[in-house]
């Protein structure tokens, strides 16, 4: 095992990716230490960056006993990597192979939960949130062996408190994969003391396993679509128009459709006014309500929030915040025309190919991996 | 390299609870380890009595504390079988009585393994004792002394001769000169690195000096003076809501929840509801008395270890700033607590919770300013542990411990932060 110099901390394997490629990193905070890997090269090394070696208390699973001390003894005689780039070779230490699958599995369903590329735009169904958080739960009690602190990890509750009534749907259900997800969720839920909205409801039908029978059907909610997502600019013919990327990384998911280009821009008139009319596609289900967005183009430019169906109309002004007049905005070069929707980020449209391509691949032929969301987002895709 | 020797703390223990064989299961995981829960609420407090054998919490212990924790554990194995029996027994009763609050592992574990000293394995369809246990744990034991505590100081003669004490108390307190240069130099060694043991030891040498010192004392004598000259505001670290610092109330529900302005009953309050361990206080009478003088000391603290330690966490504190890159450090100890809330932040990007530089939603702002804030949370936090200590006359003497307090403080405000960056994040779901 090779250790190097991360920012102040050691760390394992490969130099973390930088912010710009953060669609493709999936990571795992446990105790002591924050696990990292690509989401689309399963054989690559794990990373492991330790925050702090004395809460690292699972390192022995992963490395062995011998492993363990080790690592323990050399890092205890060194001061933090604080100034040039060090590099330590530790040559007996290694991972023990099978050691981090688990937790390469929670790290994915964590990124799932967060970055699945979910786009009607292009075919890729959305996951199951409740599916996905019981079986994001249940796998955490598994590897409970890493969270002797608590983490931004280890809050089983949280995973599991806002999906009673999607859990209730799913009780019934005729798949016998759904059926005991749910029940292995809601044994959990008992045992962790889970409180909340249809709570009592969903202990209640399956204590009494009759009362399911009484239950109404309901369809599954795959993934909400708002309405109006593809409508274009409408009226007067547009003076410019465009379109633009959305950078995931800048704005919260479950909100956009992840395809590219799934911004549409255009200059028009409204009244004495120059507005930029900007309409992003949703796909829900949280509203866009309050995203910043920004048009920028040579020094005319504007500034607001997005509504929630993604709409925003943007009144340009110039650098003295002066409105721009027609004729002006009839002879001005619209060719470098940006529209910037949430914050100002850097991310490479190369990655989010990346993700898309080894998502489709995901519901194509389910890999080993895959969490039921997954396989029920493919099979649907059908 | 030199062969490294030892052995991973974790793994004894491990072993020791697979030696113990059949009977522990449901304290277990599926792969027959002790659980999480089992390790912290059992073993650690109860078997190995961690707070005191302090050479069973080392993270490597030596082959020889390996073989006594391992004898430790397995010798208690007819306890741990009989407390396995009652967990079952108690989780029967919870779903008997259908109760669903609190974690049944957390709340029930330690009951279970004093049951099974005190009583040994539970007796054949024994519902009683184990429904007057889920009754103990779950009606709030806390409430009972808090009213105590509210009948007692609802008495004007009672308030008055706590009021006097406080007066007298308040004016005792004096500062004396003060030079802080030396004092902060110590603070340098016991803040920096020390990688061989010999550095160690003189840093706990210079940490025995530092709490010897009169300086911290001092520094909080000096924080309720007018125009006093100090290295900070204690109203930019969140310590009081006006400088100099005031004379605190006997009761009354303060307008801050800043540590140097809550009245002495707020203070013996959340004593109360910390306490796990009720029985080792002193009565109300007494715990009043006692808090009247520890809220006019210095920082609110009487045990100068807690002052300065309190000092030395003023010091790391102004220098953590989670969403700063540029953050400069004077203390390795600072530094290094920096660099882990780095990683902690750039968990938050790779989650989609906070974009580079700021807030991801417009509604998480005030969240991502209070981070600005560290300091503030920080020593509130550092202040109610340290509070704690005081009351339980727990030292920090040792350097070692000090120095994990003031990690696991970053810790635990660190998480608190994200968890509500998140929680404004999600605020949209449920709404």
């Amino acid at each position: 095992m090779r250790l190097v110099a991360d920012s102040g901390l050691w760390s394992s394997g490969p130099v973390p990716a930088g912010l710009a490629a953060l669609p493709l990193v999936a990571v795992l905070e446990v105790s002591g230490a924050v696990l990292s890997w690509t989401v689309d090269e399963p054989t690559a090394a794990t990373q492991i960056t330790f925050t702090d070696l004395s809460r690292a208390d699972w390192l022995w699973r992963v490395v062995g006993e011998s492993g363990h001390v080790a690592v323990a003894s050399t890092l205890g005689t060194l001061a933090a990597p604080v100034a040039e780039p060090r590099t330590i070779e530790l040559t007996s230490v290694d991972i023990v192979p099978g050691s981090v699958g688990p937790l390469r599995r929670l790290a994915v369903g964590h990124w799932l939960r967060r970055w699945w590329p979910a786009s009607r735009r292009d075919g890729i169904a959305g996951l199951d949130r409740a599916l996905l958080d019981v079986e994001v739960a249940l796998l955490s009690v598994g590897a409970q062996g890493f969270f002797t602190d608590d983490t931004l990890d280890s809050d089983l509750a949280e995973l599991l408190v806002p999906h009673a009534p999607a859990l209730i749907m799913h009780v019934r259900d005729d798949d016998p994969r759904i059926r005991d997800l749910v029940r292995a969720g809601v044994g959990l839920a008992d045992d962790i003391g889970i409180d909340g909205v249809g709570w009592p409801e969903l202990f209640a039908i399956l204590d009494d396993s009759t009362a399911i029978l009484e239950i109404p059907a309901g369809g599954r909610d795959d993934y909400a679509l708002a309405a109006g997502a593809d409508v274009g600019p409408r009226g007067a013919t547009p003076i410019a128009r465009g379109v633009a990327s959305i950078n995931w990384s800048a704005v919260p998911p479950a909100i956009f459709d992840a395809g590219e280009s799934n911004v549409d821009w255009s200059v028009a008139v409204a009244g004495s006014a120059v507005v930029a009319v900007v309409r992003a596609a949703v796909i829900g289900p949280d509203p866009a309500t309050g995203v910043a967005v920004r048009v920028r183009s040579g020094a005319v430019g504007g500034g607001g929030a997005l509504d929630a169906a993604g709409h925003a109309t943007l009144t340009l002004v110039d650098t003295q915040q002066r409105p721009m007049t027609e004729s002006a905005a009839w002879d001005h070069d619209w060719t470098n025309t940006s529209v910037l929707v949430g914050a100002e980020v850097s991310e490479s449209r190369q990655s989010r190919e990346r993700v898309r391509r080894w998502a489709r691949a995901r519901l194509d032929g389910p890999a080993d991996d895959a969490f039921l969301a997954e396989i029920l987002a493919g099979e649907s895709s059908y | 390299m030199a062969v490294a020797v030892g052995h991973p703390r974790r793994a004894v223990i491990d072993q020791a609870w697979r030696a113990i064989g059949p009977g522990v299961e449901v304290l277990s995981t599926d792969d027959g380890g002790p659980l999480s829960r089992t390790v912290k609420r059992i073993i650690d407090p109860l078997v190995l009595r961690l707070r005191s054998n302090p050479q069973y919490s080392l993270p490597v212990v030596t082959s020889e504390t390996a073989a006594a924790m391992h004898d430790l554990i397995v010798r208690n194995g007819p306890e741990l079988c009989a407390a396995a029996t009652w967990f079952e027994t108690l989780k029967l009763e919870r779903r008997r009585l259908r109760i669903r609050t609190g974690n049944a592992q957390e709340l029930y574990f330690p009951v279970c393994f004093e049951l099974a000293v005190t009583k040994g394995a539970p007796a054949p369809h024994d519902h009683q004792t184990a429904a007057g246990v889920l009754q103990g744990i779950h009606q709030g034991r806390d409430r009972t002394a808090i009213e105590v505590l509210q009948q007692y100081v609802a008495s004007p003669d009672v308030v008055s001769m706590l009021a006097d004490q406080l007066d007298r108390s308040w004016r005792d307190v004096r500062a004396g000169d003060i030079v802080t240069g030396p004092f902060l130099a110590e603070l340098g060694t016991v803040l920096g690195p020390a990688t061989s043991h010999r550095a160690a030891a003189a840093r706990q040498q210079v940490w025995n000096a530092v709490i010897a010192d009169a300086t911290p004392y001092n520094l909080g004598a000096l924080v309720r003076v007018e125009a006093a000259e100090l290295p900070w505001s204690i109203v930019e670290l969140g310590l009081s809501s006006v400088a100099p610092q005031r004379q605190p109330r006997v009761s009354g529900d303060s307008d801050s929840d800043r540590p140097l302005d809550r009245s002495v009953v707020d203070r013996v309050r959340s004593t109360l509801r910390r306490a796990l361990d009720r029985d080792a206080l002193p009565d109300i009478p007494l715990l009043c008395e006692e808090e009247v003088d520890r809220a006019c000391a210095p920082w609110g603290l009487l045990g100068e270890d807690k002052q300065a330690t309190l000092v030395a966490g003023i010091e790391i504190a102004v220098e953590l700033a989670p969403l700063n890159l540029n953050m400069a450090s004077r203390y390795a100890l600072a530094a290094q607590i920096q660099a882990r809330l780095r990683k902690e932040a750039y968990v938050l990007h790779a989650r989609r919770y906070l974009a580079a530089g700021g807030p991801i939603h417009p509604r998480q702002q005030q969240v991502v300013d209070d981070l600005a804030a560290y300091a503030q949370p920080y020593l509130s936090r550092l202040w109610a542990r340290l509070h704690g200590r005081d009351v339980w006359q727990e030292p920090c003497d040792d350097v070692d411990g000090v120095r994990s307090l003031l990690e696991g403080v970053a810790r635990s405000v660190s998480l608190d932060h994200r968890q509500r960056i998140k929680a404004m994040l999600e605020l949209q779901v449920a709404g």
